[in-house]
């Protein structure tokens, strides 16, 4: 009978190091990133760095409006103009060929590479023009003559969702792209039997990634194969819509991940500037290029979903959370692609990091004529932890329990499963609590000064996220191959995606552990899908998970290979041989060693020359049910975290100062402290920019008012806090060398805590974000003159109850 | 038009024809392929083009190549010594102090500048001199720290 999966995974395990023997995992300023010298000395390749000769150049041609019907395209007069070598427009991509994101919903794609009939959002693209460089290219697609005629926009999201609203795409759907419920337990009995219950209103705004380096890619088409490098976070799953959107087999298509500037979520879609440059090099025969300039990654790439929320929650007047039932309405913009996950994740989110077993719960996404909304860093996390921990907060005042007590009393324990399934393992979130209050002086509160206020916030999040992305054996996994060479190194080929947080030097580090290499005796091939093994790319904080298991499992078969054959030379047990420092030791007989080199030569002599040589693979264990049922565990492990923070808001003119920030993370074990420290201290940036910074603002006519930086501000050096970060938890047993992620659930607590403590600064109650220094000021001369407190969910009841019931939607999710 | 330009780049004297609607930063990374300097927004706002214009820091997405004429610019890839990486880059490195690496380019330029005039800043000093240069991943911190750690190396080298 075949091995199972443990059975044939017990046998590698038996080989892996032993904790109390890592040199590397967990051990700080060990080593430094693999790619760090190639970027402090600028010789890091990115796609805008790629120059091939003979280069051409693609631009696209955006619509000015919002939502229109294209009546004519006129592409002469570009064609014309000395130069200019081809143009392109819908017609020429296969119909009915559109781009979305999971392969498993591939009847929810909705993005034609151009638009053929309509444009959905300003910015929509529905021509690109090839030349022979960027400023003629630039100058050719203004001379792409569009008709249009203008069709009435819908701008809001509930505007979006009335019965005589404009379709963005489907006629008597309410526009809905996606409706997801989540129902347990017995909501209606726990609030009927509750001593307080409650109803809130909150609402978050539009935020985009703002990756530093813009979107791009740059093609060339030879021997009927398009090679395609990208700005992408999941190189095969950009091969899968790039191949599906040209029409030709996945074979044709290699796509490769150069260093990447940045993706926060926003680099996961497939796009036109994908699709178009790679259709010039096939008619062209030469190599072509296309990198977007900022107002066009803020209006033709992805944004975060802005969410309102309607908030109910039952408790014991003790502060038990019994039930909860809530409406989450998600402003999905004009597309679904990666945005098709964010209904189910705001629900799932809103289970944890506090118990609650009774739960009602919905989720609408309804399309409007902006720019799509789509998987963002945190993804949905960050806007329901807001709203639902800044309600956590109302629910402590109401009940007059201390808020840190209410969080800790409900908060989630080890190994607890949640209402709809979700399996927890190690979970540290009273620690976090715990440390957090503890360095920012929760206790002595009561003596902060005038305008200064300390938040307090807890969220979860998923830990290797098994999204069916593509269609797998497993639905989402990672793979890796590992080589041993003679010569005294290791090769590593691993799908996993570096977007900069790091993963190359993960991978790295896990194989050269395992084998007591040095971190530069183990080269790392990365996310090119003609050279790397599957991976479903850098989203759902699955990539440290999932790809340090994968490439755990791949060194591990390789070294069990190895050792098995030293074990039979030496007449002892695979597991009694250890590898370090360059030498592979016989157990118990430290004299009896030989180096690496000797030991991979040795096998390699008594295999037929075969090199040593190892294959790994690892999928979160589940039921892709779970994605349209909203029933069963979602990741393999769950992370856990806390925020608190100080400001100090000036209550003249309303200016902020975050003062301290502490984040007390629990992922796990810590690969690397510097790392884990590094994506504490971005998340945080991140969290201050979403609640205190950033919005995109549009026009009636859903123009984008803001697409720079200059008008769309971030944090910059001088903004951001000092940042004090606590690791909390023990290493998980599902996790690689027991970590669990730290790349996203950071980003969560962040918000609400700042929200949290400008409320307790200023007396007020804000609802919706962000909370700039101006509405601050606004609010406060209003509370002086009305005694208004609440601010920011002005009219969202009447929204709320005027929300469609459903019917006629087109994909629906539910338990 | 082009036109001729004289200029040192990167300490060497170079004579060239630049486009005279030709940004610095297009002609560093097109005509000269020294593609160390970043685009990010080409409009003056993320740091990431940063160079260094007769050692000041400067947007070169601002700036046309034909200004250059006569001036001394240095980039990314004109600051290493006799082949060894340059203290801030190495405090990059061993402070962990980048992740895309997409602003680490012009960062590092705005902090070798700094530190060339002001070889003891204060962390709000620090702060300030890289306070045009955004980076979305780092939330700076470790960054601050590396600039710190390089004044000192440098300080103690002096
Ligand atoms: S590219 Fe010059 S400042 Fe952004
Ligand atoms: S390291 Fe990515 S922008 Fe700074």
């Amino acid at each position: 009978m075949a091995l199972t999966s443990k059975e044939y995974y017990a046998e590698i395990e038996k080989v892996y190091k032993k904790p109390e023997d890592y040199e590397l995992a967990g051990k700080g300023n060990g080593y430094v990133r693999v790619d760090a010298e190639a970027k402090v000395t600028g010789r890091a390749l990115y796609t805008d760095d790629i120059d091939l000769p003979g280069m051409y150049y693609c631009k696209l041609v955006r619509s000015p409006y919002a939502h229109a019907r294209i009546l004519s395209i006129d592409c002469s007069e570009a064609l014309a103009l000395p130069g200019v070598k081809a143009v392109l427009t819908g017609k020429d991509f296969p119909e009915g060929h559109n781009l979305g994101n999971p392969e498993a919903f591939k009847e929810l794609a909705d993005k034609e590479p151009l638009c053929r009939e309509k444009v959905r959002m300003v910015g929509d693209e529905v021509a690109a023009v090839c030349a022979i460089s960027e400023e003629l290219a630039e100058e050719a697609s203004s001379l792409v003559k569009v008709e249009y005629e203008v069709l009435p926009a819908v701008i809001d999201p509930f505007e979006a969702m009335a019965q005589d609203a404009p379709a963005v795409h489907y006629p008597d759907t309410n526009n809905i792209s996606m409706y997801t419920t989540m129902v347990a337990g017995e909501p209606d009995k726990a609030f009927a039997e509750a001593d307080y219950t409650d109803k809130y209103y909150y609402k978050t705004q539009q935020m985009v990634h703002a990756a530093i380096e813009p979107h791009g890619a740059t093609a060339k088409y030879e021997n009927g194969e398009f090679t395609i490098w990208t700005t992408t976070q999941g190189a095969y799953v950009s091969r899968f819509w790039i191949a599906w959107g040209l029409g030709v087999p996945e074979s044709a298509v290699r796509v490769i991940k150069p260093s990447l500037g940045g993706g926060f979520g926003g680099k996961l879609d497939a796009f036109a500037h994908e699709l178009c440059p790679a259709k010039f090099a096939q008619i062209t025969g030469h190599p072509v290029k296309c990198i977007l300039k900022r107002d066009e990654v803020f209006l033709g790439t992805r944004t975060r979903h802005p969410i309102a929320f309607e908030i109910e929650t039952a408790f014991t007047k003790e502060g038990k959370l019994l039930a909860k039932r809530c409406k989450h309405v998600l402003d999905g913009g004009a597309y679904g692609g990666s945005g098709i996950a964010a209904n189910a994740l705001s629900l799932i989110c809103a289970t944890f990091p506090y118990k609650v077993d009774n739960i009602d719960m919905t989720a609408r996404r309804p399309y409007t004529n902006k720019p799509a909304s789509g998987a963002m860093r945190g993804y949905s996390a960050c806007q329901v932890h807001f709203a639902h921990d800044v309600h956590i907060d109302e629910v402590a005042d109401a009940l007059g329990i201390d808020p840190l007590e209410l969080r800790r009393k409900n908060g989630i324990t080890p190994y607890y499963t949640g209402p709809t399934g979700l399996q927890y393992t190690t979970c540290a979130f009273d620690e976090t609590l715990a440390e957090c209050a503890n360095a920012v002086k929760w206790a002595a509160r009561d003596e902060l000064g005038e305008g200064e206020g300390i938040g307090l916030a807890g969220s979860g999040f998923m830990s290797g996220t098994g999204f069916p992305v593509l269609i797998t054996p497993h639905y989402a996994s990672s793979s890796t191959m590992v080589r041993l060479n003679r010569e005294g190194y290791a090769t590593v080929f691993t799908g996993a995606n570096d977007i900069g947080q790091g993963s190359d030097t993960v991978m790295t580090m896990v194989v050269a552990e395992e084998l007591g290499l040095r971190m530069d005796e183990v080269k790392c091939v990365q996310s090119d899908t003609t050279l790397t093994p599957w991976d479903a790319g850098s989203f759902g904080s699955r990539v440290t998970f999932l790809g340090g298991n994968a490439a755990r499992r791949a060194v591990g078969d390789a070294k069990l290979k190895l050792l098995s054959h030293w074990a039979d030379e030496w007449g002892c047990r695979p597991e009694d041989i250890s590898m370090k420092d360059h030498r592979v030791f016989a157990g118990g007989d430290a004299e009896k060693n030989i180096s690496f080199s000797e030991a991979c030569f040795g096998y390699e002599e008594k295999n037929f020359g075969r090199c040593v040589s190892g294959v790994g693979s690892f999928a979160h264990e589940g039921d892709k049910d779970i994605y349209v049922k909203n029933r069963g565990n979602y990741a393999p492990a769950y992370s856990f975290s806390a925020s608190a923070a100080k400001v100090k808001v000036d209550l003249e003119t309303g200016e902020i100062d975050v003062q301290d920030f502490i984040f007390g993370h629990d992922c796990g074990r810590p690969l690397n402290i510097r790392a884990v420290e590094g994506q504490i201290e971005g998340s945080v940036l991140l969290g201050l920019g979403f609640t205190c910074f950033e919005e995109c603002l549009y026009g009636e006519d859903g123009r984008h008012r803001n697409p720079t930086f200059r008008d769309y501000r971030f944090p910059t050096a001088l903004d951001m806090p000092s940042i004090k970060s606590i690791t909390c938890g023990q290493p998980d047993p599902e996790g690689p060398m027991g970590a669990k992620e730290a790349g996203e659930g950071s980003t969560a607590p962040v918000g609400p805590a700042i929200g949290i403590a400008i409320n307790r600064a200023t007396g007020l109650k804000f609802h919706s974000l962000p909370i700039t220094s101006e509405k601050i000021w606004r609010a406060l001369k209003e509370h002086e003159a009305t005694g208004r407190v609440h601010f920011g969910d002005e009219g969202l009841a009447e929204k709320f109850a005027a929300v469609p019931q459903m019917r006629n939607v087109r994909h629906e999710s539910t338990d | 038009m082009k036109r001729v330009i004289r200029f040192n780049l990167n300490g060497e004297d170079i004579e060239a024809y630049a486009p005279e609607n030709m940004t610095i930063l297009d002609f560093l990374r097109k005509e000269m392929h020294l593609t160390g300097t970043k685009r990010g927004c080409e409009e003056g706002e993320c740091g990431a083009c940063t160079i260094m214009l007769d050692g000041k820091p400067i947007a070169a997405c601002l700036m046309l190549a034909v200004e250059a004429d006569g001036h001394s610019v240095v980039t990314i890839e004109g600051i290493m010594r006799g082949g060894r990486l340059h203290p801030v880059q190495q405090e990059f490195i061993d402070k962990w102090a980048l992740q895309c690496g997409f602003c680490t380019p012009g960062m590092i330029l705005s902090a070798i500048a700094l530190l060339e005039h002001n070889p003891q800043p204060s962390e709000y000093e620090i702060r300030d001199a890289i306070a045009g240069n955004l980076c979305r991943c780092t939330g700076y911190a470790k960054i601050v720290e590396a600039i710190a750690s390089a004044a000192e190396v440098l300080r103690k080298g002096a």
